[in-house]
């Protein structure tokens, strides 16, 4: 993690996952929604990109900065949740 | 075609496709180098209604390399904007644009300029304006008047971006038709009559990036070198276009948005590197890495396809290309190290060791006062692979250097085959022509005026 911390990154994802959900009624997602933003967090749009599948590695791609960090936990909640 | 649609990806990104690099001592301000870089590439001149303009969504670079390292040193950077004058009409002008602010362009483009060198960035233009495409008599009739409005002087620089006459001229329909050359398709394994060059490129334009830049600011000392032996009169040039890593297409607004670090997608040092020596496999992968490692690549300089495939193509004509095996030495030294001093009398353009396709300048070298469109092989170093002039006829350079004329420089044991001298695809540059003062390429063909050419099935 380069430039952000996990707690940063959980709201930006919760926020991205919660949108998701909206249109795909992905179910057991929702709670994540829950976490509260930071006052660090981004307020602009952000791409969440699992490169590979089987590593903990995620990238994120907001403005013109690419935030990499590995998290397998986070990892797999996106994945669970890009899932069928 | 130099580097026009040379890899698969750029091919379908027209944008950002690097098509032409030139780097030279300007003629009438040798004290400045002027720099320029070319993109979208053939461009009929009658393309509207939505005419040809750089994109807002592109990072335009061109990059110096001072001190031998390959890295980038300098780096002027180009960032363009787009405005819509009148949101209820769908005319790209709705009246004669007799000036760049006349609220008849309906879509103007501005652009900055940024230097950045030692990580810190200065801005050294901004809100400076594009000219429009040349579209006819009556939406551009004094396009030369027009096109000179956005001749900008900025501090110590010139700029322009905008549309230009493509200089870069080639035979596309033969080279492309299994290397035949039309002077000497009797020649070829499958022949057919000789007949004169056609320049593939003829009525077509670009998009040119140019800036003109005191010496003093690009040498590695901080000043202007009068020894042409001096290591540090030389600087390695290359151009680069970069798009943000992500794009998504945002439905609500009806485009792609970027996202994240902005990441190479085409570069051009040299021209033809991409396009004649790099597989095609590897093409994009090329393009996405910085010239500091094309040590990967020099395989395809050392032994290049197309100099095995000559004397395949032409029986008979290339034996003593053919019986070459040795590395080509010559070719490694012109596109991927310069030359160093000892190869060719009075001159060198070497960067060291480190092997990086780069447009190598000797800015102490002065302008020619007898240019000769073959730059160096014609006894005139102040031309191509010296830099690159918008006229030199790098074309055919390269096809005589591949062909075997340079391997004597490193080789003396080596004799060339008659043709290595002589071959050429018969073309001139038959666009718009060149010109004297900066921009040096010359005024785009209109639409308007500008006739399409002939088609033939067979």
């Amino acid at each position: 993690m380069n430039s952000t911390s996990r707690r940063r990154f959980l709201g930006v994802a919760g926020a991205g996952v919660a949108a998701t959900a909206a249109t795909t009624a992905v179910p057991g997602v929702a709670s994540a929604a829950s976490t509260a933003r930071s006052s660090h967090a981004a307020t602009e749009s952000v791409v969440a990109y699992v490169s590979d599948a089987t590593s903990s590695e995620l990238t994120l791609l907001v403005g013109e900065r690419e935030v990499v960090l590995h998290d397998r936990d986070l990892v797999h909640r996106i994945l669970n949740a890009a899932g069928r | 075609m130099s580097s026009h649609r040379e890899a698969p990806e750029t091919a379908k990104d027209p944008v950002a496709d690097n098509t032409d690099v030139y780097a030279f001592v300007s003629p009438d301000n040798p004290d400045a180098v002027t720099l320029i870089a070319n993109f979208i590439p053939a461009q009929k001149p009658d393309g509207g209604p939505n005419f040809y303009e750089f994109g807002d969504d592109v990072l335009y670079e061109i990059n110096i390399s001072n001190r031998g390292t390959a890295e980038d040193d300098i780096t002027y950077q180009f960032r363009f904007h787009t405005k819509i004058r009148n949101h209820k009409t769908f005319l790209y002008n709705t009246g004669p644009i007799h000036h760049l602010t006349d609220s008849t362009w309906n879509r103007p483009q501005f652009y900055s300029v940024t230097r950045v060198r030692g990580g810190r960035s200065t801005v050294i233009g901004s809100g400076l304006a594009c000219p429009p495409c040349n579209i006819g008599p009556r939406s551009t009739p004094d396009y030369a008047g027009l096109a000179a409005e956005a001749f900008h002087t900025v501090g110590s620089h010139k700029v322009f971006a905008g549309q230009r006459a493509d200089g870069f001229f080639v035979d596309l329909g033969s080279v492309f038709d299994l290397g035949t050359l039309r002077p000497f398709e009797s020649l070829h394994l499958i022949p057919s009559a000789d007949a004169a060059g056609v320049d593939g490129l003829k009525t077509f334009n670009v998009h040119s990036i140019a800036i003109q830049v005191p010496i003093k600011e690009l040498t590695r000392h901080g000043n202007r070198p009068t020894d042409v032996m001096d290591p540090g009169a030389v600087i390695g040039v290359y151009a680069s276009a970069s798009r943000q890593k992500s794009r998504v297409f945002d439905q609500g607004k009806g485009r792609f948005v970027g996202h994240g670090p902005y990441q190479q997608v085409s570069r051009l040092g040299n021209p033809l590197f991409n396009e004649v020596l790099v597989p095609m496999a590897r093409k994009d992968e090329w393009n996405a890495v910085d010239p500091r490692e094309d040590s990967s690549f020099a395989r395809g300089v050392d032994h290049p396809e197309l100099g095995k495939l000559l004397p395949v193509l032409y029986p008979g004509v290339f034996p003593n290309l053919a019986a070459y095996a040795k590395p080509r030495a010559d070719l490694h030294a012109i596109l991927l190290t310069g030359i160093p001093k000892g190869v060719v009398p009075g001159f060198q353009n070497y960067t060291g060791a480190v092997e990086a396709d780069l447009l190598r300048l000797n800015v102490a070298i002065p302008p020619s006062t007898k240019p000769n469109k073959l730059g160096l092989i014609g006894g005139d170093p102040a031309g191509f692979p010296n830099g690159r002039r918008v006229f030199d006829d790098t074309t055919t350079v390269e096809l005589r250097a591949i062909a075997g004329a340079t391997i004597p420089l490193v080789d003396p044991s080596y004799t060339p085959d008659g043709a290595a001298s002589l071959v050429d695809d018969g073309t001139t540059d038959t666009n718009g022509g060149t010109s004297s003062a900066f921009p040096y390429l010359g005024n785009p063909g209109g639409g308007y005026q500008t006739q399409p050419g002939t088609s033939a099935v067979s």
